[in-house]
């Protein structure tokens, strides 16, 4: 059971990652809406995993990564992001990205991505 | 798409009612099963192979063949022989007309020449249109823009027809520089090009996409209704962005923006084209390279 933030300014997409992930186990510890109020959860909460949507208002996921890569460099974070955004992901990847999860969601991969970072 | 547009044709022009359009549509189904359940029960493909072929038709915009050849499940020749067995929309539609005694086959082909007067539609575009083939069904009933709007209201139009309703079909587009819609949900693809996307509604029309794709029922459309319609505006956008980045365009998504009241949106060129799912009616909005705004 992992302890996760959701980082996604998508209420739709929040509330699919909640529901799919408790009910596998894992506790959601908080929601952010943006980049910036999910780096600020995360230094105040310290989560096992964080999944953070790349396309948010404020500030975007690719720089909220690099935010909390600087907080914790061991910080699992699974990015969440639509078809189609290579070049973030690559970025994501420079940033330290641990995973990746595709919109719309498939139940199983988001279990197996979540499953695997938290017991590495 | 066929039965759907031709089916209400024949509704508006008196030849059959609604509920007999709905009766045929309804036994059209039994009898034109899809393929995936096809392969499987000739045990070609495992149910497991199935769902994961299903699931990655939301995420790649391939046809369910297709991405069963890719895979390595079925050969090009097993899928032409499942799409035979399937049998053709057109030819599935006309003879069920006439095994209902709705019609007999002299009367369907009178009404195709009819509608296919009053469209304007050629030899060609009746054709495409009889093939079931979404993209090229789309194009018939887009204003000639350019290429690439083509493409993105097919992909859109696909997109729809997969995740949320299969009955859905489309009408006639047109170019507009102004238009009211009870609310709306947008999003902004910036790149080598400006595209942007939008579903609008009228009245609550747009929960068929929201509950759909949100899985679950909304009152009203309100801004967490809209926020799942831009949910799925973002997957759209995400497949054409990146169909786009094969062919050497990078284009960045902005974040999706709602309006949950009266709004107008305004603009150069608006390609306005209407969707119908049963009787609500919903509009997809496209504008390349030029800004649309809402009031």
């Amino acid at each position: 059971m992992a302890r996760i933030l959701i980082v996604d300014d998508s209420r739709t997409s929040r509330k699919m990652l909640r529901t799919i992930l408790e009910e596998n186990g894992h506790e959601i510890i908080d929601e952010a809406v943006n980049g910036q109020e999910g780096v600020q959860k995360f230094q105040a909460l310290r989560p096992d995993v964080v999944t953070l949507d790349i396309t948010m208002p404020v500030v975007d996921g690719v720089e909220a990564l690099k935010m909390i890569k600087a907080l914790d460099a061991d910080s699992k974070v699974v990015m969440v992001t639509a078809a189609g955004q290579k070049n973030k992901m690559i970025d994501c990847i420079k940033a330290g990205a641990n995973e990746f999860l595709t919109k719309p969601f498939d139940k199983d991969e988001i279990v197996n991505v979540v499953a695997k970072l938290a017991t590495e | 798409m066929f039965d759907q547009i031709f089916g209400n044709f024949l509704v508006e022009t008196g030849k059959i009612t609604e509920e007999q359009l709905a009766d045929v549509i309804a036994y059209e189904s039994t009898v034109r099963v899809k393929l995936g359940l096809i392969a499987v029960a000739e045990k070609l493909l495992t149910n497991e192979q199935a769902d994961e072929i299903n699931q990655l038709q939301a995420i790649m915009d391939k046809r369910f063949g297709d991405i069963a050849v890719e895979k390595g499940y079925l050969t090009e020749d097993q899928v032409s022989n499942l799409l035979k067995k399937q049998g053709n929309i057109y030819m599935v539609f006309v003879q069920t007309l006439i095994d209902k005694k709705l019609m007999t086959l002299e009367e369907v082909d009178a009404a195709l020449e009819s509608y296919q007067s009053q469209m304007g539609f050629t030899h060609s575009d009746m054709d495409a249109l009889v093939s079931g083939d979404v993209d090229r069904t789309v194009k018939l009933f887009l204003p000639a823009e350019n290429d690439l709007m083509a493409r993105h209201c097919a992909l859109a139009v696909r997109t729809f027809l997969r995740i949320i309703h299969s009955s859905a079909y489309v009408s006639k587009a047109y170019m507009t520089d102004k238009l009211s819609v009870d609310n709306v949900a947008m999003q902004t693809l910036k790149g080598e090009h400006i595209i942007t996307a939008a579903f609008a509604g009228v009245s609550d029309s747009l929960l068929c996409v929201a509950d759909t794709f949100a899985g679950e029922e909304f009152d009203a459309v309100d801004m967490d209704a809209l926020d799942a319609v831009g949910e799925f505006i973002n997957c759209i956008n995400g497949l054409f962005a990146s169909e786009m980045s094969n062919e050497g365009m990078e284009l960045d998504m902005l974040p999706p923006e709602f309006f949950d009241r009266p709004s107008e949106l305004s603009g150069e060129k608006l390609c306005v084209m209407p969707i119908h799912i049963k009787d609500k009616d919903i509009m997809f909005i496209t504008s390349f390279d030029e800004e649309m705004i809402v009031k």
